[in-house]
């Protein structure tokens, strides 16, 4: 017909009974074998005419009758609907048919047949009760219009499932908040009345949906397979809307949506709370303001106190037990107890750091010179004193010590015992503080206490860690006033030159023998009284040099050092408790000899050296100083050079 | 649900493994109605029988829908085999009930004995099937530099079949549970995945059933011939074209198949065991 002619625009299928029937030649087979090769190009000719099941909205474009949608709602019937085309005044608008093949088993039904119901779906549709229809089965159906096919479909009932929508929507309420603000409800409905559920014959999932009223957007909850659930959380001044749909398990169409349940939920409270949030301009005003108040308030405050409060003050290093304070303040006599107390602090004193901090020149502050020299009391018996002594400020000004051979020899005979036994060490004590106080200008205010020799362990250099710190008076205190007091009261400045001196031993029995330090010029002459040491070593040796070099010493005591340092154990540091130099004794011993003539300038030692070792606490060893030697009589024996002869070096 | 925290992988797979264990070994589980220790005739309840095979035949059947959307998503776009009404499947050949009535009426053993003959039917289509998609997929990572689709779909179709193995041997409530967590936590989105998940449930719905059947028929068997597959020359035929579309095919009989099989055994279940009062 002119109709079909013109209306179909692509290429004319093969009829589809063929295909069957050529399937249906070889029944046991497959169809897909029986074909073979040819199945893809036949399909792909027969594809082109095929429309997807149910596919989406179909553009009428072109005024043909075509099938819309397909759907069974329960599995056990299905109809098919179509859109008239518009007839642009071709022909009668009557006249479209349907026509519906399905397969058996493996075969085709020979023929086409008729739409059975073309009422009962509504108009356009065709409509096939359950003895029409069967499950799994592939069906076919055409439309045709005065005879010609215009559409084609193909597919099996279960695919095209789109239940009814659930019915007898209700809700019961579940609780509400204790706020009174909000509620759970439960929603219950019951399914499609034509799916057979409880035959198990088709599976139904369901979705619900619920909005308030006023609100466009409608949320969703996932799918259920029973027929009721919970709706938590709805407000119970608001009023909601509530709707259901359903699909067939596994599938993926929805069915309608269900009528719309509205819900409004009983007001519990009288007064409706205000749950909206407003910002709490109010209170951050208020807050904001005190917070700066307060903050303008201490920030500009003039009173410490408060500013202390508000921004404390970086905390200073600590010793703990100790004030820091007292290191400001500059007591060092307390300090010097606490950490004297705490036995743990005692190996501080003998770091190189306090030694040489200790070292300083004492040029600019001859007022500190009048307190007291430390080497006075280093060289007092009192211990307890010596403890308590660091700093100039103490009342033991005047105390001088003396650089004297006889101090060596005493305190090396003194060493010779081994240990510091007080009947020991105190008539040689006495016979050094003798030699020492022969150089001494002591004064009276500290009366040497013939205290117990202390212990090895404590040679009583302590050390204060400030700068200032001195070296504390050995346990060598200063001996009872004998004779030798006589001598002692010589003018102070003898005493008070030297505030600074070098240990150049500490004996076994802690006391402390000091170098010859400058006060030596001075004080020499008084000693020159004592004999049996000046025989013993070179008086100029002495005379100008402040330290001892363990060459002189060892002429000054023959035997002692070897004693001394057999006892100590240390073969490697010769006489430790005395100054040692890196240079070898011999060495130094011909220099020695050579440097002896030069008066004032024979044995230039340096005030202050770096110590190389500190054997603590029994002595120390020095290290050589390098300094230049222009001329070899300024070498000392020891390589040290006073500051004298250092400054008679370097103009 | 507090089921959600069974999705995490290791929840459901250990479950899983508990419970095929007690149900293999018919342990004295509490929770899972088993036999006791050393027990000769001691039977799982038909009830928990049918429980758990309906949850694997549930499970797939989304298995199988999820691999032919996406199968159709990923291949037969552009290809258009939209031959499903030609296309017949090889258990056409195994007479079942086509619709509700036919369904109701007939007796018990008929039915389940129709549901072991097709599914021992698909025992070797499936085999071939994961071994084709595996084919398919590494021969599809070759090409990823040419872009092919196919690595995405064969992946999606995998991912189908690891979610149906979680569903075996589980008790009612729990096999629900399970099915929400199934569906809550993401199923493989892997056709090749899928496939092999489809296998391993197929054969344990299988057993489940031979178990159901020695308790309905009182161990009566009827050794009724599987229907044979002979596609097999066409998924191994060079032609692409034609591999996909025997591929196609399988898996679109497949969806159906699993469907009829989920069909069948909701009606048993709901007349064997609660009386048609689902």
């Amino acid at each position: 017909m002119s109709n079909s002619s013109a209306v179909s625009s692509r290429t004319q299928p093969p009829s589809w009974p063929e295909l069957p029937l050529a399937i249906s030649s070889k029944p046991v087979l497959p169809a897909i074998i029986a074909l073979g090769p040819a199945i893809p190009a036949v399909l792909n000719r027969a594809s082109q005419s095929l429309q997807i099941v149910n596919p989406g909205p179909l553009t009428n474009s072109s005024g043909r009758p075509q099938f819309t949608k397909c759907r069974s709602p329960e599995l056990e019937t299905f109809s098919c609907y179509w859109t008239d085309g518009v007839h642009h005044g071709f022909g009668s608008p009557g006249a479209v048919q349907l026509f519906y093949i399905r397969r058996n088993t493996q075969e085709w039904t020979q023929e086409w047949k008729e739409c059975p119901d073309y009422v009962s779906a509504g108009e356009n549709s065709c409509y096939f009760n359950a003895s029409y229809t069967s499950i799994w089965v592939p069906y076919c159906i055409k439309l045709t219009n005065n005879g010609g096919t215009v559409d084609q479909k193909c597919f099996s009932v279960e695919e095209i499932v789109q239940p009814d929508p659930p019915t007898g929507l209700n809700w019961t309420l579940l609780n509400t908040s204790l706020t009174g603000i909000h509620a759970d409800i439960q929603v219950r409905w019951e399914p499609p009345s034509n799916a057979d559920v409880q035959k198990g014959w088709i599976v139904l999932e369901y979705e619900l949906q619920y909005k308030e009223i006023n609100e466009t957007q409608w949320k969703m909850m996932d799918p259920v397979l029973s027929t009721s659930v919970p709706v938590y959380s709805l407000r119970l001044d608001k009023e909601y809307e509530v709707r259901v749909r359903c699909r067939q398990r596994n599938s993926e169409k929805y069915g309608e949506f269900s009528e719309v349940l509205y819900v409004t939920l009983p007001q519990m409270s009288p007064v409706p709370c205000e749950e909206d949030f407003r910002f709490p301009w109010f209170l951050i005003i208020i807050f904001g303001m005190f917070g700066l108040t307060v903050i303008f308030l201490f920030v500009f405050s003039k009173q410490q106190r408060i500013k202390m409060l508000l921004l404390p003050p970086v905390p200073v290093p600590k010793i703990k037990g100790i004030d820091p304070d007292l290191f400001k303040e500059g007591k060092l006599e307390e300090v010097n107890t606490i950490l004297a107390i705490h036995d743990n602090y005692k190996p501080e004193f003998y770091n190189d750091d306090s030694w040489v901090e200790f070292i300083e020149l004492d040029i600019d502050d001859p007022d500190e010179k009048t307190e007291g020299s430390d080497t006075d009391r280093l060289l007092s018996h009192d211990h307890q004193k010596l403890l308590n002594i660091l700093g100039a400020k103490d009342d033991d000004s005047g105390r001088t010590s003396c650089y004297d051979p006889d101090i060596l020899e005493a305190d090396f005979q003194a060493s010779d015992v081994g240990d510091g036994t007080s009947e020991v060490a105190q008539p040689q004590r006495l016979k050094g503080e003798a030699d020492l106080l022969c150089l001494d200008m002591k004064n009276q205010n500290n009366p040497p206490g013939r205290d117990a020799p202390p212990a090895a362990g404590e040679p009583g250099v302590i050390l204060a860690e400030e700068s200032k710190a001195r070296p504390l008076p050995l346990s060598e205190t200063e001996s009872a006033p004998h004779a030798a007091h006589a001598p002692l009261h010589s003018p102070s400045p003898l005493a008070n030159i030297d505030f600074y001196a070098q240990v150049s031993d500490i004996t076994p029995a802690g006391s402390v023998v000091l170098s010859p330090g400058q006060r030596n010029k001075a004080g020499i002459p008084q000693c020159d009284a004592h004999p049996e040491v000046a025989s013993l070593c070179q008086p100029n040796f002495i005379t100008d040099s402040a330290y001892f070099c363990e060459a002189d010493a060892k002429k000054c005591i023959p035997v002692a050092p070897h004693v001394e340092v057999a006892a100590r154990g240390e073969p490697s540091f010769n006489q430790e408790d005395i100054y040692i130099t890196t240079e070898s004794l011999t060495t130094t011993a011909p220099r020695a000899g050579t440097a002896g003539p030069a008066p004032g300038s024979a044995m230039p030692v340096p005030d202050y050296t770096s110590i190389h070792i500190v054997q603590s606490p029994q002595g120390l060893v020095l290290n050589a100083t390098a300094l230049p030697r222009p001329d070899k009589e300024f070498l000392s024996s020891c390589g040290y050079v006073s500051t004298d002869q250092l400054n008679n070096i370097m103009p | 649900m507090d089921n959600k925290g069974l999705s995490l992988t290791g929840g459901p797979y250990w479950l899983v493994l508990v419970l095929v264990s007690s149900l293999l070994l018919c342990k004295n589980v509490a929770s899972v109605p088993t036999c006791p220790r050393g027990a000769v005739n001691c039977e799982v309840p038909l009830g928990e029988l049918f429980d758990r095979a309906v949850v694997l035949s549930d499970y797939l059947h989304k298995l199988s829908s999820e691999m032919f959307r996406e199968f159709n998503k990923q291949y037969a776009q552009e290809r258009r085999f939209i031959t499903r009404a030609i296309n017949g499947c090889h258990t056409s050949s195994i007479p079942t009930p086509e619709d509700k009535e036919q369904a109701q009426n007939m007796p018990h053993e008929d039915l389940l004995n129709l549901i072991l003959r097709v599914l021992r039917s698909w025992n070797e289509p499936l085999y071939h099937l994961v071994t084709e998609v595996r084919a398919m997929r590494e021969a599809s990572d070759t090409q990823k530099a040419l872009g092919t689709q196919e690595t995405f779909a064969m992946q999606e179709a995998l991912s189908t079949q690891e979610a149906l193995t979680t569903q075996e041997a589980l008790t009612t409530q729990e096999a629900l549970s399970m099915q929400e967590a199934l569906r809550t936590q993401g199923t493989p989105n892997d056709i090749l995945s899928r496939a092999i998940e489809i296998e391993d449930r197929n054969k344990q719905l299988l057993e489940g059933m031979e178990k159901i059947i020695n308790q309905v028929q009182h161990g009566v068997r009827r050794n009724e011939a599987p229907s044979p597959w002979l596609g097999l020359q066409f998924l191994q035929k060079a032609d692409e074209d034609t591999r996909l579309f025997a591929l196609y095919g399988l898996i679109h009989c497949l969806r159906r198949d699993s469907h009829k099989i989920d069909n069948y055994l909701k009606v048993l279940k709901c007349r064997i065991i609660y009386d048609s009062n689902c």
